[in-house]
């Protein structure tokens, strides 16, 4: 469970998240949708513990993640807004890596990592060296290296942002999966389609605050519209721009 | 089995980091350089040395004082040869380093007791003349002051009354200690070994991980910032310390392929002299990377860190470099001041005077004290929310 409340954050005189209050549950996969520049990767990285917010709250299952940073972190898998690999690495020396940092034992590493190369399709290229990888596969990796330590809670930043069909496909395989196992799931998009497709309950940033929350349907409901594109576009006002 | 986060970082920036071809031509590159020049330095003495004891005297005239020419030739190590036709150009165009040239009136002067001239050509400008015009110059010295000496006994005077004074010359920089001179660079190598290998770690653990983006998912783990800075460093320390060592061991395969008793050596560079050298500077390997990294932390790409480091090196090898131009006298409080310090006991160690243990583990110390605090200071860097801000 992931919890945030009255987030606030500035960068010198530019107020990033004004008011930002969210709850996503374990079960479910909640979308932080908004449109560039909102304030999603900087509520994101608020609540995996990178940046202090200037005033609110942030809990993570039963952590403070303000006093108890690195407990909250421990129960987190983060995909970051880039995915930020070792060129001269490979995929299983970089889900080691991290599965080591996160405590994971030797053994049940090795285990988990091949049960992700099999489910993220990596097996062709997990012994190479990801300098020339695709994007795609990039991402990939980001992802099984976020999850080999079997967190309760994932944060996904723009998960499928420039991915081809397949790996697109792939990664909304395994959200789908991780809600099964009961777990939550919290990811970021500007693109509409993505987050009707997979998230449950749609959290709506504009201008550093949320502006609307609910189910797709109850956001329907409450402009009035008949998509979800007018929708978005009416509740992110007229400079939120959709994709 | 869980390993500490300290290690599993430096485990991961080592391998990372050797199989960065950069990383290890510029390895390589600062452990060669250093002893293939001092190897170079050490021949050319030895040939200079060898050339001022054995020498050529082109001479010019040889018909105006066949006298002159007959002494020079029976002196030891001397021989003579015809003069070019031009002795200027000769020196000039390097085909010669110094021409004796007899002048036509010497005959006529010499008989008539009156100074007879001779020209040394030479071009100071070349160090390689310098012994040579120094030998030469001595020679005639001596054959005027022997000359004169019996003239002046001709005259029934006793010859000692033209000697006001006995000159006579104790050197206090003899060949040997010019040579501990070239030998002070070693430690100087060495130093700077330790920073190319530690530079490339150091940098691009930190620097290098924020221009790739990858510093921030790093950061997402359940793992304390020292934790991180301190497996970054101990990666660089072993890279530096593998150099270190790497340049000691070649300095040593050098020096025992020159013949070092021809220049007057004693000292050599066996195992227990290498293993106390290497205990003297060793603080140095751990000095090193903790500034390095504290620095790097401000640069947001490789390429700027590489910048500061060359401001670094300056600043850590001056005292060094000037130490070894300016004997700074033996005053123990030098020993502790980083970077000086490590150098001069090992410095030292080289002139076969050892310094008492309780210096080294002093020395040793200072040094580490003062990584701890650079250590401490990249700590603060890094967790700073402004390291993630990349670019």
């Amino acid at each position: 469970m992931i919890k945030g409340q009255n987030l606030r954050k500035h960068f010198g005189t530019v107020n990033a998240v004004q008011d930002v209050s969210f709850t996503a549950a374990d079960g479910t996969v909640t979308g932080l949708l908004g449109p560039n520049g909102a304030g999603k990767t900087t509520s994101l990285r608020m609540i995996y513990g990178l940046i202090k917010p200037d005033a609110g709250a942030i809990q993570i299952d039963n952590h403070n993640a303000l006093t108890d940073t690195l407990a909250a972190q421990a129960c987190l898998g983060v995909l970051p807004d880039q995915s930020g690999l070792y060129p001269r690495l490979t995929p299983r020396e970089h889900i080691r890596y991290f599965g080591a940092l996160q405590g994971v034992p030797s053994n049940e590493l090795e285990t988990r990592m091949e049960m992700w190369i099999d489910q993220l399709d990596l097996r062709s290229v997990a012994d190479r060296r990801v300098g020339g990888f695709s994007h795609g596969e990039r991402t990939k990796v980001a992802m099984a290296r976020a999850l080999v330590h079997n967190p309760q809670d994932i944060v996904l930043d723009e998960p499928t942002n420039g991915l081809d069909v397949s790996s697109t496909r792939s990664v909304r395989e395994v959200i789908r999966r991780l809600k099964a196992d009961n777990r939550c799931v919290l990811f970021s998009s500007h693109v509409m389609q993505e987050v009707s497709a997979l998230c449950d309950r749609i959290v709506v940033i504009a201008h550093g605050r949320v502006v609307a929350e609910g189910t797709s349907d109850e956001l329907l409901a409450l402009t009035g519209k008949t998509n979800l594109e007018d929708a978005f576009v009416s509740l992110a006002g007229p400079h939120g721009e959709a994709a | 089995m869980n390993l500490n986060p300290v290690i599993i970082v430096a485990r991961k920036e080592l391998i990372d980091g050797f199989r960065d071809k950069r990383a290890i031509y510029s390895m390589i590159f600062g452990a060669l350089f250093g002893p293939l020049l001092i190897g170079y330095m050490l021949t050319q003495e030895a040939k200079q040395q060898r050339a001022a004891q054995e020498i050529t005297i082109p001479v010019v005239g040889k018909e105006n004082s066949p006298m002159l020419v007959h002494w020079l030739a029976q002196q030891a190590g001397v021989e003579i040869k015809d003069g070019p036709a031009d002795a200027e150009k000769a020196v000039r165009d390097q085909t010669e380093d110094i021409v004796l040239v007899i002048k036509k009136e010497f005959a006529e002067k010499f008989s008539a007791s009156r100074p007879a001239p001779v020209q040394i050509v030479s071009d100071s400008n070349r160090t390689s003349a310098i012994p040579k015009e120094r030998r030469l110059r001595s020679l005639l010295t001596c054959f005027s002051a022997e000359i004169g000496g019996l003239r002046l006994m001709a005259r029934g005077v006793n010859p000692n009354i033209s000697a006001a004074l006995k000159i006579e010359d104790v050197e206090i920089s003899s060949a040997q200690q010019r040579i501990a001179k070239l030998f002070n660079f070693i430690p100087l190598f060495v130093i700077m070994a330790a920073f190319t290998a530690g530079m490339t770690f150091a940098t691009d653990t930190t620097a290098g991980e924020r221009e790739r983006l990858s510093l921030e998912p790093l950061l997402i783990n359940p793992v304390p910032r020292w934790q991180l800075v301190a497996g970054k460093w101990l990666a660089s320390v072993a890279a530096a310390t593998l150099s270190m060592a790497a340049t000691l061991a070649i300095t040593a395969k050098v020096l025992s392929r020159l013949s070092l008793e021809d220049l007057g050596v004693r000292f050599h560079l066996g195992l227990p002299e290498g293993l106390l050298i290497f205990a003297a500077v060793a603080p140095v390997a751990l000095l090193i990377p903790a500034v390095q990294i504290y620095l790097a932390c401000f640069a947001k790409t490789f390429k700027e860190a590489q910048t500061y480091m060359s401001f670094l090196i300056l600043g850590a090898i001056a005292p060094t470099l000037i130490s070894t131009f300016h004997p700074l006298g033996n005053n123990p409080a030098f020993k502790l001041i980083p970077f000086l310090g490590q150098s001069l006991l090992a410095v030292d160690v080289m002139g076969e005077n050892i310094p008492p243990v309780w210096l080294f583990v002093a020395s040793a110390i200072t040094a580490i004290t003062v990584a701890n605090v650079f250590l401490w200071l990249a700590t603060r860097l890094f967790s700073s929310e402004k390291i993630i801000f990349g670019r």
